[in-house]
């Protein structure tokens, strides 16, 4: 290193307020720097917008894993079991299932669809908790679950219900659930982003805005690591560019930064400078966080990964590969880790459809519950699986002379199942019921934005405090909606 | 002394509650009842009896303990963090003073819905030359402070600052020495005029307004395919380039198709509102889309030219500004009219539809166009020349003879069958052949036949497939792929004769079919198109056939052999399983001749008329010159169909205007009281002379008593070139919004902009003032009072905004290309980003010429999967409208500056053009001039020992490893490789340059 900085600088910049390792920057939060000087925001830290922040209240839950299946698998043929529809499977449905009803592709009164009888339900554990046995892990780890069955939506088509579900809002333009918790928390680790996005399949239908920061500054979007190519974007060096020129040229841009910072004082260079030094860092720490050589033979048997040391489809991608390292992640104390999977919008072929998938993520899911129970993680760790809406317990299929298919389900917003694990839950628990047909909540409704609220929650987080002042409006999550449920908590 | 405390609460304190306090407790938000917008609510009591406030007593003030007290109850605001510690001492400061505020006190009327007022720049203390009026507040306002302007920037600084504020490109190093030899004002001003006049300008501004206009190149949500609108696109650019009246630009945004003199660029223009999101999901529901579109175009009209967050108001009454749900659905019937754009395609698929407009060809698909009529007309000439000849009496004689020697039949010889996937068959007894064995997802069958099988006198004439059903077929066929859904399509039939010497192919017309499928039809069969078949969806049930005639009869010499060729490339298993191949042999003259023709013509009696017309009709579509004619006439049309003049979408008024009900709750399946278009009443009043239609709103909008529109105008213009608007919530002049920094300057200048509208003469002002001019270094005490120079004591140093920076690497590496307008281009991107949104269609495919290196105003903008370099820098998904962008500061960013391929590529050119056009090959010379190119400004020495080292350090690591400089010199497509320059040295500068592209000078608008 040529240059030091000098010590009248950090004096100077000590006095103001600022750290040295975390120097003052104006505009990093657009709207907190919109200030005159009288009104400047003092006990904000501007340098460093990732910086572990206090939360409103001690917290149940220091980080999240949030599990989201893209399409939505039926709730009916997973967690909600219905005998009446299994009992009526084939006959029409009753008229209010359907008469002055809305669905995406229902266009004549449909017939009811039963659970088939091999895929049983099971009570499970000592809680008791009825679980799909297409689901025969996860069975196995239902004293930890708190599952949700009277969740409702307001949409019912994926893109508007997948950005309602993770940004309070059915259309573009808002923060995702991972961008407000990183905003509200920040991080807890240097080396890597406070928000990882993790994807199998294609991208959803919300596109990147799922992720999204909205109108929050895009330090709180998620980052997206890739099982293919760079794991995060421009990760690599360019081809023939070794560590050793890297290094020096990293350490030669900063240097003439720090002769700027001398010249016009612009704090911002300063966190610059920091910022080269972490990208330099994150070149290494990713790269070791993606590699999961180092992890055990029984781990990647418990998980399924798709690993050398794992089971089938080795080298491919996998759901299995990325609840390892969403384990990984949050050990490093990332906030918040957020999975896709692709696949689950069964209008048609269920029958074979939902038992292939259940089967791809059923291990894996059940391993990390377990894995981080064991680490110790899991009570501080919140793990929410979720889908955008429900199925409809009427079956949908047709072919082109209008003779049935192998028969699926519809959307449906009016109730579904998600639950948590973990991070202050109440495990063992079933909260809220539906009707006979699973159409209807009877006890309990769960709104998304009651969801979202709890999930604030138990990060220490008030929902009603949680804003962002954009457009002349303090913007929150749960827009002015949202009862935190006690019920779901420990 | 009462005075000035008077100005210390309106001027500190009443800000402070208005941020924090009025959203609940003001107007007609009485939280608690509490209201702290006037006096009797500051001196009233709490509902606990204890006084908000008590003069000379913070600490007995309820306000205090609410503020900082948690003992009290949660700290207020309740909605968001509590305030900062410099605001609650300055109100605790004004409280322990005495609290003193004018006598019955009321929040006074929201400053932005007033007319911008009449005002004098103040005058100066101090002279100066070049100081303008902009200076004038500036100055005024700075010395409140006890401050001054700064000091000018040097010449090299502001030659770069001033061209990066005007075009978004660095000065060129012309026009740096330009200045550097005379940094008169005259000299100035002349490079100001000459970056105005630059098409650049027009780039530069166009790509800000895009923002708001949330211009995009794809639909956004699951589908997001590709749409054409680049047209709008390059009209904003002109719109700015030609400096259109803003006035002007504003209605031909709005209402472009309304106005009486509307022409091709005024309807262009109204594809600002064509922008908004589509979702076409399977499942969608066309008239929510559409509602949703409305609303997005309502929201966006509020927020771009009133400044004003109108969104609330979809569901309810404005909370805090004076816009009810009423004003709202309102506005909403404006922008009720038109055209649905999301269609039923089929069963629960959508597409994209709604109005476009086609715009001129380009010259090359003029050229064509012409040629291809010329051509089409010669051939119809030739046809009906034909066609005069009349030789329908020898045909007929002809005719009549070739039947009375024989009959065309059909005939099913027994084939050579094979496989492309080598499945296992059986001929069956009718000729047709069973396929078995595992289901291949495409394949290819091939009939052959040898020339022993076609031993009659008589030529093929046509060629017929039966794609039979079969028990043993899944579901019984005819396809095999699926038991459900019996469809197969049949992409192509190829019939060629084959010997030792050559394989001919033989050209197949008039096909016909049993059933063809909505868009498969028949005679894509033979259409030389593998992407397009035949299919027969949904009549699954029954056998199928399709015929096709051969162009010219052919007989099968001795040693030759007749193959026939069924391509079926749909994928999973959509192919025949039970085909059977015949064709007809017979005299030419009697191919298709029925029982009933074959009677008329050898009727003794004389014809009726119209039995003599069926005669006449089947001689003509017999006549192979006449068909064959027919055949090439229908291939000009079709190639003129082909050649679509490019297109771009447009707002078009539906001649039945729908009705516009105020929707409660926002849901457009709850209509309330029906409404008529008009404008909220605290507003400015809507002209009766206007029509109540999108131009009576352009009129509304651009009318002089609008208080916003030109506050809200230049306030962003300013933003722009210093960083943060006057009103540093440019989205938002409501009551919630922060005040202006400088209200009589924002008046000022929006009083100015009204009188001459022009936006080039707007930002000739800003950059001519000695405030855009000042130095930005900033001393410690300055730093330490003005962190975010709101009161403009130096000059503005922010970060580029992203395109820009790519667009500055590219320029100074000499790799910019100045081409403009025309379709959105790929250049290089990192595999994968595209390929995961957007049912995997178009695939990215990297432009190797100049495209590579055009504009980022110019990069294809698909809403799931935007330009990853452009978004890690702020760019917004343009999936709604955006307001200024954020400027954040992170590691990702430092990742893209030293790994994107971009920049590396920018690194290799910079290197090179710092060989090439340097005067010597001392390195500490090469090194200067490559500092000099990226920042526009001589290096210092500590800064030149740096850049030297690194490039020694790096010749040394490269002798070393000599693969490292064949992969560094590879970055660069051919085309722009230097291959003069020795191999080493570009390397090694390679790391240099790379240095110059990441540093903060480079990349910093200063």
């Amino acid at each position: 290193m040529r240059y030091a900085i000098p010590t009248s600088r950090r004096q100077i910049l000590q006095r103001t307020g600022f750290g040295v390792g975390a120097m003052a920057l104006q505009s990093m939060l657009g709207d907190e720097s919109r200030l005159l000087a009288s009104d400047v925001t003092a006990d904000f830290n501007r340098s460093n917008p990732l910086a572990a922040k206090p939360p409103h209240f001690a917290p149940k839950a220091k980080r999240i894993i949030h599990l989201h299946m893209v399409g939505s698998p039926s709730h009916l043929d997973l967690y909600d079991p219905k005998p009446q529809l299994v009992k009526h499977h084939g006959e029409l449905c009753p008229d209010f299932m359907y008469k002055g009803k809305k669905f995406a592709f229902l266009r004549s009164q449909p017939t009811l669809f039963g659970t088939p009888d091999d895929w049983g339900f099971k009570k499970c554990g000592e809680s008791g908790t009825e679980i799909s046995g297409l689901l025969p892990n996860l069975q196995g780890v239902a004293d930890e679950l708190c599952m949700i069955r009277s969740l409702h939506t307001d949409e019912f088509n994926h893109g508007p219900a997948q950005l309602f579900l993770l940004s309070g809002f059915g259309r573009f333009g808002r923060p995702s659930l991972g961008s407000w918790i990183t905003y509200g928390l920040g991080s807890e680790n240097r080396d890597l982003p406070g928000f990882v996005v993790l994807i199998t399949g294609n991208v959803l239908g919300a596109g990147n805005s799922a992720w999204g920061s909205g109108f929050l500054p895009t330090v709180y979007q998620g980052v997206e690591f890739r099982s293919k190519g760079d794991p995060v974007l421009y990760l690599s060096n360019p081809p023939g560019v070794s560590d050793s020129t890297r290094r020096q040229i990293i350490d030669s841009v900063n240097a003439i930064n720090r002769e700027s910072l001398l010249d016009v004082n612009d704090p911002e260079i300063s966190t610059r400078i920091d910022q080269y030094e972490m990208a330099y860092r994150m070149q290494t720490s990713v790269p070791e966080l993606m590699e999961i050589d180092d992890e055990s033979q029984a781990t990647h048997e418990r998980y399924g990964t798709t690993h050398r040391k794992g089971g089938e489809g080795k080298g491919k991608p996998s759901f299995a590969n990325n609840c390892l390292l969403a384990r990984r992640l949050v050990e490093r104390g990332v906030r918040f880790v957020q999975l896709f999977d692709q696949g689950w919008d069964h209008h048609s072929g269920l029958k074979n459809s939902l038992p292939r998938k259940c089967k791809q993520v059923d291990r894996p899911i059940a391993a990390l519950i377990e894995d981080l129970r064991q680490r110790g993680l899991l009570d501080e760790t919140l793990v929410v699986w979720s889908a955008e809406f429900g199925r409809t317990p009427m079956a949908q299929g047709r072919n082109g002379l209008g003779k049935k298919s192998a028969p699926g389900r519809d959307h449906h917003r009016d109730a579904f199942t998600v639950w948590m694990a973990g991070g202050g839950s109440k495990a063992g628990t079933v909260y809220g019921q539906t009707d006979e047909w699973g159409y209807n909540i009877v006890e309990n409704p769960v709104h998304v934005h009651d969801l979202n609220a709890t999930i604030l929650d138990l990060m220490g987080l008030n929902h009603e405090r949680l804003t962002y002042r954009h457009q002349g409006r303090q913007y929150r999550l749960t827009d002015v909606h949202g009862v935190v449920q006690e019920g779901v908590k420990n | 002394m009462a005075a000035a405390e008077e100005s210390a609460f309106e001027k500190e304190i009443e800000p402070l509650l208005r941020k924090h306090c009025y959203r609940c407790h003001a107007g007609q938000n009485e939280e608690a009842g509490l209201l702290l917008d006037r006096a009797a609510g500051l001196l009233g009591t709490a509902d606990s009896d204890e006084p908000i406030i008590v003069p000379g007593n913070a600490d007995a003030s309820l306000l205090m303990h609410r503020l900082g007290d948690e003992d009290y109850g949660d700290l207020m605001p309740l909605d968001g963090e509590p305030l900062p510690a410099t605001a609650q001492s300055a109100i605790r400061a004004w409280v322990d003073s005495g609290a003193e505020f004018p006598k019955n006190w009321k929040a006074s009327e929201h400053w932005a819905y007033a007319k911008p007022q009449q005002v004098t720049p103040p005058s100066f203390s101090e002279r100066r030359n070049g100081l303008n009026s902009v200076d004038a507040f500036i100055a005024a306002r700075l010395a409140e402070e006890g401050l001054t302007l700064a000091s000018p920037a040097p010449s090299d600084v502001l030659a770069r600052r001033v061209s990066l504020a005007l075009t978004g490109l660095p000065a060129t190093r012309e026009q740096v020495l330009r200045l550097r030899n005379d940094s008169s004002d005259a000299n100035y001003e002349a490079l100001v005029d000459e970056l105005l006049g630059s098409p650049a300008f027009g780039q530069h501004w166009a790509r800000h307004w895009l923002d708001l206009a949330r211009y995009a190149d794809s639909n956004g949500f699951q589908a997001d395919q590709l749409r054409d609108a680049w047209a709008y696109r390059d009209w904003v650019v002109d719109a700015f380039t030609n400096d259109l009246p803003f006035d002007q630009f504003v209605t031909e945004q709005l209402a472009g198709d309304l106005l009486p003199n509307a022409n091709l660029q005024t309807r262009i223009a109204t594809g600002f509102h064509r922008t908004p999101t589509c979702n076409i999901e399977a499942g969608v529901h066309p008239e929510a889309n559409r509602v949703n579109q409305v609303f997005d175009r309502v929201n966006t009209t509020a927020t771009v030219f009133l400044g004003s967050t109108l969104e609330c108001a979809q569901c309810h009454d404005h909370k805090y500004d004076p816009f009810t749900q009423e004003d709202y659905y309102r506005l909403f019937a404006f922008f009720n009219n038109t055209p649905i754009e999301v269609e039923k395609v089929a069963g629960v698929q959508f597409d994209f539809v709604g109005p476009k407009m086609d715009l001129p060809m380009d010259e090359k698909q003029a050229k064509q166009t012409s040629a291809l009529r010329n051509e089409l007309e010669q051939l119809r000439k030739r046809q009906a020349a034909e066609l005069a000849k009349d030789d329908f009496e020898s045909w007929r004689t002809r005719t009549q003879q070739s039947l009375a020697a024989g009959r065309s039949e059909w005939i099913t010889p027994t084939p050579e069958f094979g496989s492309s996937d080598n499945a296992p068959f059986r001929i069956l007894d009718d000729g047709s052949v069973l396929i078995e064995g595992g289901l291949p997802k495409t394949v290819s069958y091939t009939f052959r036949y040898n020339q022993t099988l076609f031993e009659s006198k008589w030529p093929i004439l046509a060629v017929r497939l039966d794609a039979l059903r079969d028990p043993s077929l899944p579901g019984g066929g005819p396809g095999r792929g699926d038991p459900e859904r019996t469809n197969f399509v049949l992409h192509e039939c190829d019939v060629n004769v084959v010997s030792t010497q050559e394989t001919r192919s033989v050209d197949l017309c008039n096909a016909s079919a049993s059933f063809s499928q909505a868009n498969y039809d028949v005679g894509k069969a033979i259409d030389d198109d593998q992407k397009t078949g035949w299919a027969i969806a949904p009549q699954f049930t029954d056998s199928h056939w399709a015929e096709f005639q051969l162009t010219e009869p052919i007989q099968i010499q001795p040693g030759e052999s007749l193959t026939v060729t069924l391509q079926q490339n749909y994928g999973r298993g959509r192919i025949t399983g039970r085909p059977k191949i015949s064709f007809l042999v017979g005299p030419e003259e009697s191919a298709g001749i029925t029982d009933e023709i074959a009677e008329l013509l050898l009727r003794e009696a004389p014809l009726k008329p119209g039995e003599l017309k069926t005669l006449r009709d089947l001689h003509r579509s017999r006549n192979t010159v006449v068909t064959k004619l027919d055949q090439s006439i229908k291939k000009t049309e079709k190639k003129l169909d082909e050649i679509k003049p490019p297109s771009t979408l447009v707002m078009v008024e539906m001649e039945q205007p729908r009705k516009t009900f105020v929707m409660e709750r926002g849901d457009y399946l709850a209509p309330g009281q029906p409404v008529s278009p008009g404008t909220p009443s605290s507003l400015h009043p809507f002209d009766d002379a206007w029509p109540k239609n999108r131009l009576g709103l352009a009129k509304w909008i651009t009318d002089r008593n609008n208080p916003l529109l030109a506050r809200v105008t230049v306030n962003r213009f300013w933003m722009h070139v210093f960083g943060k608007g006057i009103v540093a919530t440019p989205e938002d002049f409501g009551t919630q919004a922060d005040m202006p920094s400088h209200p009589e300057l924002l008046d000022w200048l929006a009083n100015d902009f009204q009188n001459h509208r022009s936006v080039k003469q707007l930002l000739k002002t800003l950059v001519m003032s000695a405030t855009f001019r000042q130095t930005s270094r900033v001393s410690d005490e300055l730093l330490a009072l003005d962190p975010d120079n709101r009161l403009l004591g130096r000059g503005a140093r922010f970060r580029m905004p992203a395109e820009m920076i790519r667009d500055n690497a590219l320029r100074i590496a000499g790799l910019l290309s100045e081409a403009s307008g025309g379709e959105p281009v790929m250049p290089y991107q990192p595999d994968g980003i595209w390929k995961a949104v957007g049912r995997g269609q178009p695939k990215w495919k990297a432009a190797e010429d100049e495209r590579r290196f055009r504009r980022g105003l110019y990069v294809v903008w698909k809403r799931g999967a935007p330009y990853p370099s452009f978004v890690t820098f702020d760019a917004p998904d343009r999936a709604s409208c955006t307001v200024g962008r954020p400027t954040t500061n992170t590691p990702l960013q430092a990742l893209v500056l030293l790994n994107d391929r971009v920049y590396a590529e920018a690194s290799l050119a910079l290197a090179s053009r710092m060989i090439r056009e340097c005067d010597s090959q001392n390195p500490r010379d090469v090194a200067a001039l490559g500092y000099e190119l990226a920042c526009a400004r001589s290096a210092s020495d500590p800064t030149l020992d740096v850049l030297v080292q690194i490039y020694l350090d790096e010749k040394q690591r490269l002798a070393d490893s000599p693969q490292d400089i064949e992969a560094r010199l590879e970055l660069l497509p051919k085309v722009f490789r230097d291959t003069e320059s020795p191999a080493i040295e570009l390397a090694a500068w390679f790391a240099v340059a790379s240095t110059l592209l990441n540093l903060d000078v480079t990349i910093t608008q200063n």
